[in-house]
């Protein structure tokens, strides 16, 4: 079964199994840094995000020695992974789709978004059959055996999340390296917004109802109903999909709801260099943490996620200042004062 | 001479100094009857009505079609003129100490960076409403989001798709655009509470169209040279009067021998041929020495990507799909390989000797695209060059890196 390597999960992972792909998420292949590189591998810009630049390397060592049948999906959420989609599908010219992703979520964002998941299911179907090895994607033991492979971020809480802890703002994650720092570190952690945060992936992995209302198993067969189950699609992609790209009011209402019903003690903002989306959301956060008089502290993270000495410290500073201030506040001697 | 901070005040005494300011200005214009001074002088003209107390200050993107807020007699403020005219004020040490006090993070682009420091330190007017159109990148669309967001007025964006690599955008594309547009344009008198007269706007943006088009196809041919630098920095402030009576004429001024006469590209001694240059991107407001190396070097800026731009006619009754085209199709957006494709057919077209790409601080759409451009100049034997720097900087590692560079493509050349 060839695979579909994809960059965001945004992307409706049953479009992919459907048409006999097994979706497979890019940050799961990267490459060990310490490998030689090969002589004509791909290079980007350093000023770009370690995600984007991490990414490219493994698509294109990926591409280069895999099957035809492989591809690669990028949602393009951001311009550095839109230039991303655009140098790996130049250099593998008909194995990359790039997706446009909208920043609203409007009707109008919607019926864009719908129109290029259609397009997106028939450049699947078409290069399927192209490669051969295929299988229909009403093949129930073919849907069956690609879920199986589907391979999604692997990221999950370290424990479960309890309020008082620290919240987590981030952009993708590889692992949960960053959640058992602060677990272990005391505080525990109320939440994680993240795109391979399990709130994220959980509901979008989960066969999304809209899949069921496209009229034939596979594009092949698509009738002009098949509009509105991409639109409905689209529309529930954009409802979980809530990322720093995304519109600021909806981003910034969507962040509140989130810290109001996790009720953290802190929040940590921990962004990547480079990353645009990140830069502008870490304000929206520090603004909603000030409003919550919550202490606030932003790190510059990397992809993978690696905790250095300086940046373990800093973490560790600030989640102990917090400790201190809750045992003061327990303090009988303050009660006492009372 | 007055410093901005004299000119954008609301007192009595900074309306003398920006009434004495803007007769200077005149004079200088009206002594070298040139289209730059001209422009120089309206563009800075209608930009300090924007300081004055009640005014409507939209806010909108490079790309944003401005004869949409034109047509209600309204001055768009662009971030990234507002910075560039900022960092090459007086005010330049106060903005650039706003800007890294700031929490935003120091590699965004710094076009948005210093408008955002400048709006909030009162250096530049707040908005009234910020407006913004998918291309030319996601920065633009956070910065004025956020300031509207900021400042609780009202936001749009423009939801422009990525073109073909081939071709045109279909109808049906246009057709969306274009009624996002005709919305917007309502919407506009709706929170302006403005009466709107677009087709006059629209007859005004084509006479300049009309010249500049012509400019361009005589530059095009290889007819016109002139010097890309300050023809550049010229149109950068054109942005700010499509759709007024002074940048129709001001545009026409460039029809005239006079009229371009500050804009012309050197001519060597002893009819020695100049070295040609393709200019991509953005270019540094600020830094000179870079253009003074390629001018003791006999070569020349013959063309620059960011002023391919605004050379049709439009419908003045029905301009919507006209404007919508502007954007579906314009030559700055598209994918790598659309921008590859038709630099590298512009630079066949001026036989160029080389192109250089203007890598400019925190503008991931157009770093991102330098690796496929490169490779499509090399496939074509042209000279390729793309050098990092900021803008808005003065100086810097990265100047000094760049000239190196410089140097040494222009050895190759």
């Amino acid at each position: 079964m060839p695979s579909a390597y994809y960059t965001c999960n945004l992307i409706p992972v049953d479009l992919v199994t459907r048409n006999g792909y097994a979706p497979r998420w890019l940050g799961n292949y990267l490459l060990d840094p310490s490998s030689p590189a090969r002589r004509e591998a791909l290079s980007i810009h350093p000023m770009t995000c370690p995600y984007v630049t991490r990414l490219v390397s493994a698509a294109d060592a990926l591409l280069c020695a895999a099957p035809e049948g492989d591809c690669l999906i990028v949602p393009g959420g951001c311009d550095a992974m839109r230039r991303l989609g655009d140098l790996l599908a130049a250099t593998y010219p008909g194995r990359v789709f790039v997706l446009a992703m909208p920043r609203a979520s409007g009707e109008g964002a919607a019926r864009s978004l719908a129109a290029d998941l259609a397009r997106l299911d028939q450049w699947l179907a078409e290069l399927a059959a192209g490669a051969g090895p295929a299988a229909p994607a009403s093949d129930a033991h073919c849907e069956a055996e690609s879920s199986t492979i589907m391979e999604l971020p692997a990221l999950d809480y370290p424990s479960t999340p309890r309020t008082g802890g620290a919240f987590v703002v981030a952009g993708p994650l590889s692992d949960n390296f960053l959640l058992r720092l602060i677990d272990d570190l005391g505080p525990g952690i109320a939440g994680l917004e993240s795109c391979t945060s399990p709130d994220r992936w959980r509901p979008l992995a989960a066969a999304p109802a809209a899949i069921t209302q496209l009229a034939g198993a596979s594009p092949a067969g698509a009738a002009a109903s098949d509009a509105e189950g991409y639109f409905s699609l689209a529309s529930e992609a954009l409802a979980i999909g809530m990322c720093p790209r995304r519109s600021t009011a909806d981003r910034r209402d969507h962040l509140a709801r989130r810290l109001d019903e996790a009720q953290p003690g802190s929040v940590i903002y921990a962004r990547q260099s480079f990353c645009d989306p990140g830069a502008y959301d870490a304000l929206i956060v520090a603004e909603l943490a000030e409003e919550r008089g919550l202490p606030f502290l932003e790190i510059e993270a990397g992809f993978p996620f690696e905790a250095s000495g300086p940046l373990r410290t800093r973490v560790e500073a600030f989640l102990e200042a917090q400790l201190l201030d809750d045992d003061l506040l327990d303090d009988d001697l303050m009660e006492e004062e009372d | 001479m007055p410093g901005m901070a004299d000119v954008t005040g609301t007192s009595f005494k900074a309306s003398l100094i920006r009434a004495a300011f803007l007769a200077f200005t005149r004079k200088k214009a009206l002594q070298s009857r040139t289209a730059r001074r001209y422009m120089e002088l309206h563009a800075l003209s209608a930009s300090l009505e924007l300081f004055k107390p009640g005014a409507i200050v939209p806010w909108v993107s490079y790309l944003f079609p401005t004869e949409l807020v034109r047509s209600y007699g309204l001055t768009p403020m662009i971030p990234e003129i507002g910075s560039a005219t900022i960092t090459g004020s007086d005010l330049r040490e106060p903005v650039e100490t706003a800007a890294a006090r700031m929490a935003l993070a120091r590699d965004v682009c710094s076009y948005h960076r210093i408008g955002l420091a400048a709006v909030e330190n009162d250096m530049l007017p707040v908005p009234s409403l910020c407006l913004t159109t998918t291309p030319l990148c996601l920065g633009n669309a956070f910065l004025l989001e956020m300031l509207a967001s900021r400042h609780s007025v009202p936001y749009r964006e423009v939801r422009v798709p990525i073109p073909p690599d081939e071709g045109e955008a279909v109808p049906e594309v246009v057709a969306d655009v274009a009624e996002q547009l005709n919305v917007l344009h309502e919407d506009i008198g709706r929170w302006t509470g403005r009466k709107p007269d677009l087709r006059k706007t629209m007859e005004l943006s084509n006479r300049a169209s009309q010249a500049w088009g012509h400019i361009m196809a005589e530059r095009l041919a290889g007819r016109l040279e002139m010097n890309g630098r300050r023809t550049f920095a010229t149109v950068f402030l054109g942005q700010l009067l499509w759709g007024t009576e002074a940048g129709a004429k001001d545009f026409e001024r460039l029809l005239t021998e006079r009229g371009r006469s500050d804009l012309m590209a050197p001519r060597l001694e002893g009819g020695r041929k100049l070295k040609r240059l393709l200019w991509l991107h953005t270019m540094p407001h600020h830094d000179k020495e870079l253009f003074e190396l390629l001018e003791r070097r006999g070569v020349v800026i013959i063309f620059e990507e960011m002023c391919h731009m605004h050379t049709e006619t439009i419908d003045p009754e029905n301009p919507y799909p006209g404007l919508a085209r502007r954007l579906t199709d314009n030559t700055m957006w598209g994918t790598s390989t659309r921008r590859a494709r038709l630099n590298v057919a512009l630079a066949k077209q001026l036989k160029v000797d080389g192109a250089v790409h203007f890598n400019h601080w925190g503008c991931r759409h157009g770093l991102g695209s330098v690796p496929v451009v490169r490779s499509a100049f090399m496939e074509a034997g042209i000279p390729f060059l793309a050098i990092d720097g900021d803008a808005l900087a003065r100086g810097g590692p990265n100047q000094e890196k760049s000239l190196q560079q410089m140097e040494s493509f222009l050895e190759l050349l």
